[in-house]
């Protein structure tokens, strides 16, 4: 099917096979179509049809709130086509850099399913051929008969690789999360398309870091900390990782997190910020590399970092309130640039 | 200029903004910035989202959703990441009252907001509004580039190419975007795309040579309309690959 997609500076041609969503057709031909969470919720990639018809393949997406109806709007990210399409997109859209990760469609099953603190699980999937992406990146996932897709960011850093790492939490009514923690699921196929996402770390960077997760949000700090490593960046730069959970029940990945800190000690720092309750003695004895303080993750790293923003690069993840809240204090307090705020919406 | 009253000073307390819908049903952003008080749009320009709702230090405006970022004082971008700048109404404070007042198009405009009074006002002697309905063309690929275009309402849709083999280039609809600024350019005699009236829509239309003497008498002004317009030819260059 041929698609033209009119953005405000130039028209862009591509071919989708049918089926396949406008977004992803877009993005695997190198047109940097908008979007933020390429799974259905955040409205980013709405287009308006000129020409041609539509198949709506989740017309449930909550992401169809952001559409104004009878204007014949839709989700490029839900949407495949019935034919040959012509549809606008009201905003600059731009080739992408030669040089980025090309995302694509590929095939896998989960390897492992390995339960953590807290609902949440760490799942190690196994491609059908191997890919490259950038750490901070995410993919989307589908696994059949469970309606639309979910943006996971992977938590290894590899170039090449058919082993993609995710930690994924169980979120009521979220329909591929409920489906994996409701059974076995250890050889289950999945569809994945990717890599996704902007909030990107590259070694070139030449700037501290600053990391601020909360819960399932710590697994693109974890690329980006794992592949910073792999650089040896932290000999040359700082790095400040701060990490949120409830209570110390709740904590995941200390050891890995202790294992980058022992190997720069020098320069790295990771806080866990245990928002429901003091930290136990024994927890700060058993992991005498970390740091551990109480609060809200935004609130201890606001009091952690005071006095320290030079050269700061900033990436966040995790609840919205607790991103939203470390945006807030990065910008107004911390003056840091817009551009040094690294992070992916995904509601 | 029509002048309305919006709100109290006091309502706008220092290095705070507030969002005010005018008697006509327009929506603007007040703010007051260490006791200066500057009105601008009230909804960011890049996706439909309120900008009372953003971030705002007394100085920079950041709209929270994609942390696009203005100089409240004179609407440009900063931070690297805004793509386009707010629109500036005129504020007069009298009697503890805020009035604001619109802007033409021109001093809205991506390339001539911020010049010098009395060279936008010269500008502004050039400029000729015109009506187009639906439908119509403005000029065709080949035309002479004598004059170019300020949009004030409506939308404008190009094509590159010519006859059967015509391919869409872009489109325009944000009062103050300019277009056909070949004739800005010196040895740029013909039009590279033609111009289609999409919607009704209004202009200005002025003419290339005479702008260029205007702001060749004014250097400063001058110097900073052609900045923008470099930027305003990259952000169309910044998209390789045409197929």
């Amino acid at each position: 099917m041929r698609i033209q997609v009119r953005a405000r500076n130039r028209a862009y041609d591509f071919e989708a096979p049918e089926g396949e969503k406008l977004l992803f057709a877009g993005l695997r031909e190198g047109v940097d179509l908008p979007y933020e969470c390429a799974t259905g919720t955040c409205g980013t990639c709405k287009a308006r049809l000129v020409e041609g018809e539509l198949k709506d393949l989740w017309p449930e997406a909550p992401g169809k709130k952001h559409l104004k109806a009878g204007e014949g709007e839709f989700l490029m990210c839900q949407c495949a086509a019935a034919g040959n399409v012509t549809a606008e997109v009201s905003k600059y859209v731009y080739a992408m850099d030669p040089g980025v990760c090309m995302p694509q469609a590929v095939g896998g099953k989960i390897a492992a399913v390995r339960h953590l603190p807290g609902d949440v699980a760490a799942v190690d999937v196994d491609l059908d051929s191997p890919i490259d992406f950038d750490a901070g990146q995410y993919m989307a996932l589908e696994t059949p008969g469970v309606a639309g897709m979910r943006g996971y960011s992977m938590v290894n850093f590899a170039r090449g690789t058919k082993r993609l790492e995710f930690v994924i939490k169980k979120k009521p009514g979220g329909g591929f999360s409920e489906w994996l923690f409701a059974g076995e699921r250890a050889g289950s196929a999945l569809a994945l398309f990717g890599p996704l996402g902007k909030a990107t770390f590259y070694p070139n960077l030449a700037k501290n870091l600053l990391c601020i997760a909360g819960g399932s949000g710590i697994a693109g700090m974890m690329a980006i900390v794992d592949r910073a490593c792999q650089e040896s960046y932290f000999n040359q730069y700082k790095g400040h990782v701060f990490f949120g959970v409830r209570t110390a029940k709740d904590a995941f990945y200390l050891d890995e997190l202790a294992g980058f800190q022992a190997r720069f000690a020098q320069n790295l720092a990771v806080t866990i910020a245990l928002s429901d309750e003091d930290v136990p003695a024994s927890l700060a004895s058993r992991y005498p590399g970390l740091r551990f303080d109480r609060g809200f993750v935004h609130e201890v790293a606001k009091k952690t970092m005071a006095g320290i923003y030079g050269n700061i690069r900033a990436y966040l993840a995790g609840p919205p309130p607790a991103v939203d809240a470390s945006i807030r204090f990065l910008l107004l307090e911390a003056k840091l640039s817009a551009e040094n705020i690294r992070y992916d919406k995904f509601s | 200029m029509t002048v309305k009253r919006i709100c109290l000073a006091s309502d706008v307390p220092t290095n705070e903004m507030r969002e005010f819908t005018t008697d006509g049903g327009d929506k603007l952003l007040v703010a007051n910035s260490g006791g200066e008080y500057f009105a601008v749009q009230a909804i960011c320009p890049h996706q439909d989202v309120p900008l009372c709702d953003g971030f705002y230090d007394g100085c920079v405006l950041t709209c929270h959703q994609h942390l696009w970022q203005w100089d409240i004082k004179t609407g440009e971008p900063v931070g690297g990441i805004a793509e386009a700048p707010l629109e500036r109404f005129a504020v007069f404070v009298e009697g503890g009252e805020v009035f604001v007042g619109t802007r033409g198009a021109l001093n809205v405009g991506e390339l001539f907001s911020g010049l010098s009074e009395s060279t936008l006002s010269k500008l502004q002697g050039l400029a000729k509004a015109e009506e187009h309905p639906a439908g119509g063309a403005l000029y065709q690929a080949g035309d002479p580039a004598d004059d170019f275009f300020v949009l004030d309402s409506g939308r404008i849709e190009f094509q590159i190419g010519r006859d059967e083999r015509t391919s869409p280039a872009g489109f325009m609809l944000r009062k103050g975007e300019v277009f056909g600024w070949a004739a800005l350019l010196d040895a740029h005699p013909t039009r590279i795309a033609s111009a289609r009236v999409l919607e009704p829509s209004r202009v200005l239309r002025i003419n290339g040579k005479q702008a260029l003497a205007v702001l060749e008498a004014d250097p400063a002004s001058g110097y900073l309309a052609m900045r923008r317009l470099a930027g305003l030819i990259a952000r169309f260059l910044a998209a390789p690959g045409a197929r």
